[in-house]
């Protein structure tokens, strides 16, 4: 089966187990220490450096809704890439890097949480993982120059 | 005083003897007899009337300024004078040419001298007293009886003094120069010398006046004895109050306080260690943390480009990254026990040393700590048990022994061995042993009567 990937990153918000193809994953490092930018809404939790550029790190459970326990350890930020376009989602655990030849499309079933934000479900022997439409939420979050991005993320969240 | 004594005499002797005729009178006398004969008679016999009348007016004249009787007066003051020099005598014999008032003056004079020279002057005095002072203080040195031995002492003023001090018994003022000798020369008697004079069984036969002063300087004695004894054994109660008052007297349950602390502050030092090795533990798990992600970074990287050599190059980077993050894990947990059981340890040490304190609370506390600084302590102790046998022996009362039915108690079975183990090495165990049980049954009243 063709899942149309090699592989994906897999972590935890919560309940749910996430998954970033790797072919959108440009690489991961630690958010241990983010740059606070001032006036900015919640999800965006800060900027942080990747191989010399400046991303913008996104907090994807408080944008979700996702009360994740906030504990001593590191936080790491997961940064995808689309073109030149980078940004990062802030997850709370190394994420782990799953072969596509243990993964398998699983049957999609509507969620009403994640509403039009899951592209997919994928999973292996032990776990099922939701594959989520990472660009639409960030472009929800700071919308595209000549886009009315707000209108546009309050409405592929359903509200 | 004796010129003036000698003038006094000389004046009265004058008094004494009559003043021969004025030289004036009889000159006046012959020149009138002279003129009367040159009126009288005329030429060359008259002249002859007149030189002779003249001349014997001059014989008499020079014989009444020079009479004899004047030597014989002189003589007398100058033996007198010689008698007050060489002094006179008590009973002394009147020369035959002192008669009448002069043999009552010579008499005077001789007593006056003689006083003078035995005792009526201070100075000479205290030199006399001086020198029976110094002949009786060298007799009493020697041993010696200085009434029996010097006869001027029986006569001197020191006589009722020497007196006194024989009927006194106050002699054994030799027996304690002895004492100080021997302090000086060392607590061995035997180095004394050989014709040193020791006390002799004839001092037992005292008056009671000396027995009296004996029995009270020796209850003084015992009094301190004991007190010495009571601070040595820690005070009635168990506690010393010399350990109290002493940072080196310590009980056992301050010495499981130091023992305690002093272990709980390695262990606290251990502690201390184990969190710097916990910090680094943590720079290592960082580090380990940082090789995660860049193996993690190498295989995306290899997976998304699909190289199979970068992917076992990032898969051996991802299995060294793993096997550091399993050693930090694995230096974190041991990091963490041994924190725990230290953490354990210490608690059980003071829960020990409560219950060690607890069970010598329980004991009672007799055992007190005898620290190094109390072996002067028990050589004093020793010291004086020595001294108090050698009252008793003036006294003429044997060394008192512990009786038979009555056995020491308990704490005089601790503390006597302890002071004799730790005192000085003596010349004879029996000695010690014996002014143990002389503190120990000595009772002042009850062993002095008899």
């Amino acid at each position: 089966m063709n899942l149309g990937t090699r592989g994906a990153l897999t972590f935890r918000l919560g309940d749910y187990s996430f998954a970033v193809r790797v072919e959108e994953a440009g690489g991961i490092l630690d958010a241990e220490r983010l740059a606070q930018l001032p006036g900015v809404a919640e999800p965006i939790a800060g900027v942080a450096a990747f191989r010399g550029e400046m991303v913008p790190v996104v907090d994807l459970a408080a944008y979700l809704g996702i009360e994740v326990p906030i504990g001593p350890g590191h936080r790491y930020a997961l940064v995808l890439f689309r073109g030149m376009d980078r940004f990062a989602i802030l997850v709370p655990e190394i994420p782990r890097l799953v072969s596509g030849r243990d993964l398998r499309e699983a049957p999609p079933a509507p969620d009403p949480e994640l509403g039009q934000l899951l592209e997919s479900v994928l999973e292996n022997d032990q776990d099922h993982f939701h594959c989520l439409n990472y660009w639409r939420i960030f472009e929800s979050i700071i919308p595209a120059a000549g886009a009315s991005g707000g209108s546009r993320a309050s409405m592929d969240r359903g509200y | 005083m004796p010129a003036q004594r000698g003038m006094r005499v000389e004046d009265e002797a004058r008094q004494e003897t009559p003043s021969p005729p004025p030289v004036v009178v009889v000159t006046f006398l012959a020149a009138l007899l002279g003129g009367i004969a040159g009126a009288m008679a005329s030429g060359v016999m008259a002249w002859i009337a007149i030189g002779a009348v003249a001349c014997g007016g001059a014989y008499f004249a020079s014989r009444a300024s020079a009479p004899r009787k004047s030597m014989v007066d002189v003589a007398r003051p100058r033996r007198l004078l010689l008698l007050l020099d060489r002094g006179g005598s008590a009973e002394s014999k009147v020369p035959p040419e002192f008669a009448g008032d002069w043999a009552t003056l010579y008499e005077r004079v001789s007593r006056l001298a003689h006083d003078a020279r035995s005792n009526a002057a201070p100075g000479s005095e205290l030199d006399q007293f001086r020198k029976h002072a110094d002949l009786a203080a060298s007799l009493l040195r020697d041993g010696k009886d200085p009434l029996a031995e010097a006869p001027e002492l029986r006569a001197g003023p020191l006589q009722s003094l020497l007196e006194g001090m024989r009927s006194s018994g106050s002699l054994p003022v030799v027996s304690r120069m002895r004492l100080g000798e021997e302090e000086l020369i060392g607590e061995d008697g035997d180095t004394l010398p050989p014709d040193w004079p020791k006390p002799s069984g004839e001092e037992t036969a005292r008056p009671p006046g000396d027995i009296n002063a004996f029995e009270s300087g020796l209850k003084e004695l015992i009094r301190e004895i004991e007190a010495l004894r009571t601070t040595l054994a820690g005070g009635p109660n168990g506690e010393g109050t010399a350990a109290r008052d002493d940072a080196a007297l310590r009980t056992p349950a301050q010495l499981v306080d130091a023992v305690v602390l002093t272990a709980a502050d390695g262990i606290e030092d251990l502690a201390a260690g184990l969190m710097r090795a916990n910090e680094l533990a943590s720079v290592a798990e960082r580090v380990t943390n940082r090789a995660t992600l860049l193996a993690l970074n190498a295989a995306l990287e290899a997976t998304r480009s699909g190289s199979e050599a970068f992917a076992a190059i990032a898969e051996e980077t991802r299995r060294l990254a793993e096997f550091a993050r399993e050693a930090t894990d694995t230096i974190s947990r041991l990091s963490s026990e041994i924190e725990y059981k230290v953490g354990e340890t210490i608690t059980a040490i003071h829960a020990t040393s409560e219950d060690a304190k607890t069970s010598l609370a329980e004991l009672g506390g007799s055992a007190v700590a005898v620290p190094t600084s109390a072996r002067s302590a028990r050589v004093q102790v020793v010291r004086l048990l020595d001294r108090s046998r050698e009252l008793l022996k003036c006294l003429g009362i044997s060394t008192p022994r512990q009786p038979a039915e009555n056995p020491p108690s308990a704490k005089d079975r601790n503390s006597t061995p302890d002071i004799v183990e730790n005192g000085p090495p003596p010349a004879d165990n029996a000695t010690v042993a014996e002014g143990m049980l002389l503190i120990e049954g000595l009772k002042p009243g009850a062993h002095l009567e008899s």
